[in-house]
């Protein structure tokens, strides 16, 4: 027997015991190769600590309440207003919950009141506070300058180089967001671009977020 | 921006087992289905620990687990009438997270592909926070550091139990992929723990 083959053999089953007929010639393989022999014996470990690991972990914080509004959410518009309304409704509640996100990490840290002022200007405040109260959202520029504040208070403590790639993306989603708000202001209606500006804006807050825990650097 | 300034509430919570309410899961299915979020409360409960594993080892980000978390609850309280009784309520509800996570998975893909994030290397492990004593965090550690693939199925068939034809329908992808994926996270795995 080769050791491809035997390899083979623990892959399939690796809790499959030597003992069996089948498993003889593989025994008689591991008992002269070294190698497999060590292959198998890390499978086993491997395969005892997955079995270890914990099957239910809670969540540091009680989720139910955003459950449970989201599905008053749900009940309240879909008996109001119907399917359209219920998929505007669910964008709201995704974006608050991302506000709540966002506030999790900027409770933590100091609050500076400085402003990154090269990225607040890349973008129309009046186009985007606009387009986000066409969904239902109006923090939308208090929880950016949340997390900007955290970002400035720290900023001291990175290089050059990480600062200008975390405000180049930020530039990047401030633009994406620009023309999302421009289109909607087109077509205030259209679902998908509502859509759009509800993942980007996630995609911002979760850079900012992401930015504010990095590990200090200087 | 009164919520993002205030300290967060949260009063003393009566839960409704501290009540002496049923929590026969089969019975909260029944009631939660009439409309009882009550007993959805019950069902939520009951399955969060196992629903918030599955989401955090899958995304590797604790903020993301925890609206995952909040999506998977959402998506089987609107489809609790299709629930037809035929598996374990707890198992028609992992199958539903399953579901949102790699949905998101998905969508994440496409959205990345458009709109690049550079620093991922830099970003701190944050399943380490996972309270798991000893060996147990080198082990998420390593599950989480995984290629995106490989970790979802190994965590789908090595720890979730799902079979590798139910992960090929999940996920989208041959069997054989789904072998190859397995193959390739526990060598990484086993390589990662090694001394």
């Amino acid at each position: 027997m080769k050791c491809e083959e035997v390899m083979i053999f623990f892959e399939e089953d690796p809790e499959r015991r030597l003992d069996d007929a089948a498993g003889s010639l593989v025994r008689a393989h591991v008992e002269e190769c070294s190698a497999c022999a060590e292959a198998h014996e890390s499978m086993m470990a491997l395969r005892d600590r997955v079995a270890a690991l914990p099957r239910s972990v809670e969540p540091p914080l009680d989720l139910w309440p955003g459950i449970e509004a989201r599905i008053d959410a749900t009940k309240v518009v879909r008996a109001r207003f119907g399917r359209r309304a219920l998929m505007a409704a669910a964008a709201t509640v995704l974006m608050l919950s991302s506000v709540i996100a966002a506030y999790v990490v900027g409770r933590q840290q100091a609050t500076s009141v400085a402003v990154v002022a090269s990225v607040s200007r890349s973008v129309s405040p009046e186009v985007l506070a606009v387009s986000f109260a066409g969904i239902g959202v109006h923090d939308y520029q208090a929880t950016r300058q949340q997390l900007l504040n955290v970002l400035e208070a720290r900023r001291n403590e990175f290089s050059p180089a990480t600062l200008e790639v975390v405000l180049n993306n930020l530039r990047l989603i401030d633009e994406a967001m620009g023309e999302i708000a421009t289109a909607l202001g087109e077509d205030p209606g259209n679902e998908l671009l509502m859509r759009q500006l509800v993942t980007t804006y996630r995609q911002q807050v979760n850079l900012l977020e992401r930015a504010a825990i990095l590990p200090r650097e200087i | 921006m009164a919520n993002l300034c205030a300290a967060p509430a949260s009063p003393p919570m009566v839960r409704a087992s501290e009540l002496g309410v049923e929590r026969d899961p089969s019975r909260l299915v029944a009631r939660a289905a009439r409309g009882d979020v009550a007993a959805f409360e019950e069902l939520y409960r009951l399955n969060v620990g196992r629903v918030y594993a599955l989401c955090l080892r899958m995304s590797g980000n604790p903020t993301l687990a925890e609206e995952l978390v909040q999506e998977s609850f959402v998506r089987a309280w609107q489809k609790l009438g299709s629930f037809r009784g035929s598996s374990a309520f707890s198992t028609w509800l992992h199958r539903v997270t399953v579901n949102v996570v790699l949905g998101h998975q998905r969508s994440t893909d496409r959205r990345e592909a458009r709109i690049s994030v550079h620093f991922e290397d830099s970003v701190p492990d944050q399943t380490a926070r996972v309270a798991h004593p000893g060996q147990t965090i080198d082990l998420e550690r390593a599950i989480s550091g995984l290629p995106d693939g490989a970790r979802t199925v190994f965590i789908l068939h090595d720890v979730e139990g799902f079979r590798h034809r139910e992960i090929s329908g999940l996920i989208g992808v041959a069997v054989g992929t789904s072998k190859a994926q397995l193959h390739r996270a526990r060598k990484l795995l086993r390589k990662a723990l090694s001394p």
